[in-house]
């Protein structure tokens, strides 16, 4: 008798707490009346700045809420499966997401206003990974350019200009050596140290990669000893060019060192040249904040016209074909492209901004790249134009660590040549 | 009427009771079956659909989205003229197997040596137990910087050669690394049924032995082993069947390398999973199972002979 009003009562009072809890929840979504979309972007370092830049961009207006997701990669790969893709997204753009791309999972972007602000002389970095016909399926919003990293102090202490050819590059390597500087740091412990430096700058610096993956894609199976471009013919000079500087000039315990030893290292001044992109001048400034660093291309031939740096569209923008609030999508794109924005991203982050109206802000560490990027003298690394399914990394680390380069490229043309056969 | 009512309800009941009773006898009361329901759904769900779609995209040319198309046996074909996938099946048994000496030997002198009378037993067996606790990639990490810093240095202190380069960086002798930290993972685990084992065995048995002249030595091998024979096969088929899944220890030392020289088979499909092979590592993945099933039915035949033993 006694159990019976208060157990009664209880559930009156757990439902009342419901009642009011729903009616909290809804009262927040109609509060609002925004129209919500999902914007994904996982750029680890440029997290806190994008955060910002959504947030003013929600209090901008009124009509759209732009909620930021920033899971990462595979969830986008994932969800575009499940047909619940996010609606616009910053990201980087290579083999992965130019699968989107040419399954036409990907909206057209062409008339939007940013479209017609970018350098059409980078179209043809973005069309490497493949195209959707009739389509604008992505944009570039930051390019990173990546080449030599050097330590001035110890060229100005060796009396070492930075080099121009590959004589000058290898008469400054002397020098260093001769006078007890290791030239380079190598950190062949990660296979893509090796890979997106070492690698891409020898092949990039002479191969002229966009024809080269033209023509290898065209023969497909036909790829081996007889073809008319392949591994083998076409890289054999580059990667022996490579390895002449990774048999005589980097330190002795490259093999056990990894990209975190390299950083370090290279912040204590142990060597004076480094191969890395500009991700590493933030882990470098960990150790030495006011360390002078500069950067120059990687010089493998004679001519200095020849000198070109490593570009990788470090961030692209698209909207996926499935989304349900394009529209609004493309509002909030044009406002990321907002000159103010796109140039205050780049500058944070030292990419360098695709766009005509570009208003550069030197850096004295990216310095050495812009005139190049500036004139379009760039190349995507042939390391990230190979599927990733074809261990190329690991490849150039046994190149490196003594394996028969001929042969290691023979095997890169008969992976090639299969996965040709299969897909 | 009285009469008749209660002995008809009698016969009734008898019966019921009897037909009842028989039925008890074969019928297993449902309630079991609600027990085995949750793992049945969860296997369904989580394992045997996931390995039907998988094979099923085999047969095509799928990268994981969009469209496809059915090509055969193409992606079967391809993968018996792939070096790489052959040398990545070549290095898994090949390590599978050392590794698999390796952690039975040692954990079989350690199980010898922590039941036998000597001090601080309860302590060491802790000790001893330690590392099956931590996970794999972490120590894979540890070991790593190890192997690429404390070693070689320890090496070039001593004027040891060829301890001053990486064991990792080396091509030919990077398993060895991987053998060695995988051992020390799973010898624990091994260490523990051997444990079991001895002291299932009854003391009476080598105080016979003792009385009949047997030395410590031809107690171990005469009557400690023979007995233990059924936990070794154990041993034996639980660390293969793990070993041949090695991944994460691998990817923390080695991440495959030096090249290609410890890329495991789990490792290739996981590559190609992600770098939108998709349809090629599922064939893999297909026949690395048909494999792993007639392993298993070897196993366990084998087991089923010993298990009376």
């Amino acid at each position: 008798m006694s159990l019976k009003p208060t157990r009664s009562k209880r559930m009156a009072g757990l439902g009342t707490s419901l009642v009011l809890l729903a009616g909290l929840l809804t009262g927040c979504a109609g509060d609002s009346g925004k129209e919500t979309i999902r914007f994904t972007f996982s750029k680890r370092e440029a997290i806190p700045y994008m955060t910002q830049l959504v947030a003013d961009y929600n209090s901008s207006q009124d009509r759209t809420e732009v909620v930021l997701d920033t899971s990462g990669v595979d969830v986008v790969s994932a969800s575009f499966v499940r047909g619940n893709p996010p609606d616009i997204a910053l990201a980087n753009y290579n083999m992965e997401t130019s699968r989107f791309v040419q399954r036409g999972a990907l909206s057209d972007l062409s008339t939007t206003d940013a479209a017609s602000r970018i350098r059409e002389d980078l179209q043809p970095l973005m069309d490497q990974y493949g195209t959707y016909p009739g389509r604008t399926s992505a944009l570039p919003y930051s390019i990173m350019a990546s080449s030599v990293i050097y330590n001035k102090k110890i060229f100005a202490a060796h009396g070492i200009g930075v080099p121009k050819t590959w004589s000058e590059l290898i008469a400054a390597c002397e020098a260093l050596k001769a006078a007890g500087v290791t030239p380079f740091y190598a950190t062949w412990k990660d296979d893509w140290t090796i890979g997106q430096g070492w690698f891409d700058y020898s092949v990039g610096g002479q191969v002229d990669t966009i024809e080269f993956f033209k023509k290898l894609t065209e023969q497909g199976t036909e790829v081996g000893a007889e073809s008319e471009v392949s591994f083998r013919k076409d890289f054999e000079q580059p990667v022996g060019k490579m390895l002449e500087l990774a048999k005589n000039y980097v330190n002795k315990d490259a093999a056990s060192r990894g990209y975190g030893d390299g950083n370090l290292a290279f912040a204590q001044g142990n060597a004076a040249m480094y191969l890395q992109g500009p991700w590493a001048f933030s882990e470098i400034a960990k150790t030495a904040p006011d360390l002078d660093l500069g950067t120059f291309p990687l010089p493998v031939t004679d001519d200095p016209e020849d000198l070109r740096v490593r570009v990788n569209v470090d961030l692209a923008a698209w909207i996926p074909e499935a989304s349900k609030h394009k529209e609004a999508a493309r509002d909030f794109l044009e406002y990321l492209y907002r000159p103010e924005n796109i140039d205050a991203y780049n500058t944070s982050q030292l990419g360098f901004t695709p766009t005509t109206d570009a208003v550069r802000v030197a850096d004295p560490r990216t310095e050495g790249m812009a005139e190049y990027y500036e004139e379009g003298k760039v190349y995507q690394g042939p390391s990230v134009l190979v599927p990733r399914t074809i261990p190329v990394f690991n490849y150039t680390q046994a190149v490196v660590l003594g394996a028969d380069p001929a042969s290691t490229l023979s095997t890169l043309d008969a992976d090639w040549a299969r996965l040709a056969f299969r897909q | 009427m009285n009469k008749g009512v209660s002995h008809m309800s009698t016969t009734t009941l008898t019966k019921a009771m009897k037909d009842s009773g028989a039925r008890r006898k074969r019928r297993v009361e449902p309630i079991y079956y609600l027990f085995l329901l949750p793992s049945l759904v969860l296997f369904t769900l989580a394992i045997t659909v996931p390995a039907i779609i998988g094979i099923f995209f085999s047969f095509t040319d799928s990268i994981g989205i969009g469209d496809w198309e059915f090509n055969g046996f193409t992606n079967y074909i391809a993968i018996f003229g792939d070096p790489a996938i052959l040398q990545s099946y070549l290095f898994t048994f090949g390590f599978s197997t050392v590794t698999v000496i390796a952690v039975n030997v040692i954990a079989f002198l350690l199980a010898v040596g922590l039941t036998s009378r000597i001090r601080m037993k309860t302590a060491l067996r802790t000790v001893f137990v330690i590392p099956m606790v931590v996970s794999g990639i972490i120590i894979a990490y540890v070991f790593n910087f190890l192997f690429s810093n404390s070693l070689p240095s320890a090496g070039a202190a001593a004027g040891i050669p060829w301890l001053e380069t990486s064991l990792l960086a080396n091509p030919d002798l990077a398993w060895i690394a991987i053998v060695t930290v995988t051992a020390w993972q799973a010898v624990p685990g091994a260490l523990l049924i051997y444990i079991a084992g001895l002291v299932s065995i009854p003391g009476d048995v080598y105080e016979a032995a003792e009385i009949d002249g047997a030395g410590k030595l031809a107690q171990l091998l005469r009557i400690t082993a023979p007995l233990m024979a059924g936990y070794m096969v154990i041993n034996v088929i639980l660390g293969f069947k793990g070993f041949l899944n090695a991944y994460d220890i691998i990817v923390g030392l080695t991440n495959g390398g030096p090249g290609t020289s410890t890329r495991s088979i789990a490792m290739t499909v996981i590559a190609g999973f992600n770098g939108g092979d998709y349809a090629y590592q599922m064939a893999n993945a297909t026949i690395f199972f048909i494999i792993a099933i007639l392993i298993s039915l070897v196993q366990l035949s084998v087991t089923r002979g010993r298990s009376t033993l």
